[in-house]
């Protein structure tokens, strides 16, 4: 298990490599150049090309684009993220403000749908066929279809404006300090981020309860006379874990990434939202660093799915 | 305490439903069980024989249930009416495992892939016992080495996926004989695995029925295991029992047609190429679609008229009984 674990971490030290050589140069092959983003058109045209290729020389842009990946590179490895070309702030700073916003809301928001989503499979799945099991597919199926902002809205609409129970949006307000003050603002959006997953999750749970249950060995477990609880839990809940399992892994990455979407809607200060501004503002280290952490934390999930599934599944942990 | 009768089955039919539409999977079958016997059921596909297993241990699937008729297992305190019992509920549960155990006929996929063999025996033990968690561990082990598994005790913790297909099927054995059931229902065991285990596997059932009097009912298409390990048998043919008797009635004074059809329809060894191997020609019936009379005489050599009308069951001898019209044509030919 440990070799496997290990072998599963080095492999992502070159898939990461290789991928953050590909954002690069994604970027690169993006029309202009940082400078012509970093000065307004206006300004730009009072300045003379010979100023401008001095700047260029001053940040290293002339040099070669394998030479630039270079020095780049060292410097992450360094720890040395750079500067925001909009703001000018270090980008190491703006991901300490914003990814705790981003990981109390995600994480509240997977803990919700992986409880919530699991348990109504079961349920739809052990009465298969029942009036309950048809509402839930019914509902599953809106909520896996509608998009989240149409749910985002629609909870403000009602929650917020008409209600008035929960802020619109929001994280921080002057005198707020602890988890508990900004509760009521991170319920909304975090139930809403949670809908879509959870009804994806339960979706899946019911079909995988119902194939574990088809099983023949289910056939043996009430073949040695153990009550039923028995048979649909620990034989059968426990074998339709593991695709569930993969399927809550690959949300994973949006503790990390944010969900650009949810952020934006309800004014959550994460780093979906930053993300979007990023773009917007063509701030291309930020770009560079969020879609990097981002493609970090999907390889991160599927190391924890593997070995997570290793757990589960004995047949997984195959030499 | 040998030729104790262990099971009764009377008159037992057990009808399917599937799109409004009944299907009489097992229609009137008779039989006994006894202790230290083994009773093989033959006959092919789609014939009933695993529908009469499942009827008897209440696992039947969701769309069916036995309509009519009587399962009694003679239990050492009194008889126990099993069909009369709940499903799932705790009476049946204490039955299953305990007194009448059954193994599968593909043990690739009879055993959970996530537990080890050691916790998936242990079960067994665990609710029909009260052997404390450390005495379950060895009655397994010293289970796993009586089936002939070596190194029980580094074994009993591997996955099913670490044993072979005949493993396997000893570990289901060992499952099934984990409480010294009174009955083992073998359903097809050896069908799943090749030629050799088979005859390890009988080997092993044959020294179980010896030492503990378990009574055996095997369920086969294969009339080389039935010459083989049956005492009786009952030759099943679309949901009824059209032959029945001990082995030497039946394989050497067959009376049905059908029996007779099947034995000549098997491959002897040593025979060589030349030798006549006669297919039962036709098919068998949709069961939605029944022939009126005997269900066989649409395919029989020996139909007459008299077949358009149901046979009834008659006695050849006080072991032997056939549903034939023509029994006696078929007993002269």
């Amino acid at each position: 298990m440990l070799t496997y674990t290990l072998r599963r971490i080095m492999i992502l030290i070159p898939m990461l490599l290789v991928i953050s050589f590909l954002v690069y140069l994604g970027l690169e092959l993006t029309p202009g150049d940082a400078v012509e983003y970093m000065i307004p058109p206006d300004v730009a045209n009072t300045l003379s090309r010979e100023a401008l290729d001095e700047l260029r020389e001053a940040l290293g842009l002339n040099k070669s684009f394998l030479e630039r990946y270079w020095i780049w590179l060292t410097n992450v490895l360094q720890g040395n993220f750079g500067h925001s070309t909009s703001g000018g702030v270090p980008i190491s700073q703006i991901f300490l403000d914003r990814l705790p916003a981003t990981i109390e809301l995600s994480i509240l928001a997977l803990f919700f749908s992986t409880v919530i989503g699991c348990t109504l499979g079961t349920i739809s799945a052990l009465r298969r066929g029942s009036a309950s099991d048809s509402l839930l597919t019914v509902a599953g199926m809106l909520g896996v279809s509608i998009p989240e902002f149409f749910f985002g809205l629609v909870a403000i609409l009602t929650f917020a404006l008409n209600l008035a129970w929960l802020p619109v949006g929001g994280r921080l307000l002057p005198g707020y300090e602890t988890l508990w003050d900004r509760l009521p603002n991170l319920i909304l959006p975090a139930l809403v981020l949670s809908l879509m997953m959870t009804a994806g999750v339960m979706r899946y749970s019911r079909a995988a309860m119902l194939d574990a249950l088809s099983r023949e060995y289910i056939r043996t477990a009430r073949a040695k006379g153990l009550p039923e609880w028995r048979v649909n839990f620990v034989h059968g809940f426990r074998t339709a874990l593991t695709p569930v399992i993969v399927l809550i892994g690959f949300r994973l990455p949006t503790l990390i990434g944010g969900s650009v979407i949810i952020e934006q809607v309800f004014q959550w200060p994460g780093v979906g939202n930053e993300f979007v501004t990023a773009v917007r503002s063509q701030d291309y280290p930020l770009v560079m660093m969020i879609a990097l952490f981002s493609v970090l934390a999907m390889l991160l999930a599927s190391l924890i799915i593997d070995i997570l599934t290793a757990l589960i599944d004995p047949r997984v942990r195959l030499e | 305490m040998d030729g104790d009768i262990a099971l009764t089955v009377s008159n037992l039919r057990t009808y399917f439903y599937n799109n409004n539409r009944c299907n009489k999977a097992i229609d009137g079958v008779d039989f006994q069980v006894r202790r230290g016997r083994t009773l093989c059921i033959v006959g092919e596909s789609g014939c009933g024989k695993s529908v009469t297993a499942s009827s008897i241990m209440q696992l039947l699937p969701t769309l069916s249930r036995i309509e009519e008729g009587e399962i009694i297992y003679h239990a050492e305190n009194g008889d126990i009416r099993i069909d009369e019992l709940e499903r799932n509920g705790w009476q049946m549960r204490d039955i299953r495992g305990a007194e009448i155990a059954m193994i599968f006929q593909d043990p690739m996929t009879a055993l959970n892939p996530v537990y080890t063999i050691g916790f998936q025996i242990g079960e067994n033990l665990k609710y029909h016992t009260k052997l404390t968690t450390r005495a379950i561990r060895k009655t397994c082990i010293d289970l796993l080495g009586a089936m002939g598994i070596p190194l029980p005790e580094r074994r009993v913790d591997e996955y099913p996926h670490n044993y072979s297909g005949g493993m396997r099927q000893r570990a289901m054995i060992a499952m099934a004989m984990a409480c010294n059931p009174k009955i083992l229902i073998a359903d097809e065991p050896t069908t799943a695995l090749d030629v050799t285990i088979q005859a390890q596997i009988f080997e092993l059932m044959e020294a179980l029925k010896r030492e503990h009097g378990t009574a055996i009912m095997l369920i086969t298409h294969d009339m080389g295991v039935v010459a083989e390990l049956a005492d009786e048998v009952a030759v099943m043919y679309m949901g009824k029992i059209v032959e029945a008797g001990s082995v030497d009635d039946v394989l050497r004074n067959p009376r049905h047609p059908y029996t007779r059809a099947l034995l000549s329809s098997i491959p002897v060894l040593g025979r060589g190429k030349a030798q006549d191997i006669r297919p039962i020609r036709g098919s068998t019936p949709d069961p939605f679609d029944r022939p009126p009379g005997c269900q066989f005489a649409p395919r029989c050599d020996f139909a007459t008229d008299a077949c358009s009308r149901l046979p009834a069951e008659e006695n050849v001898t006080a072991t032997h009984r056939v549903s034939c019209w023509n029994h006696r044509e078929v007993a002269d030919a």
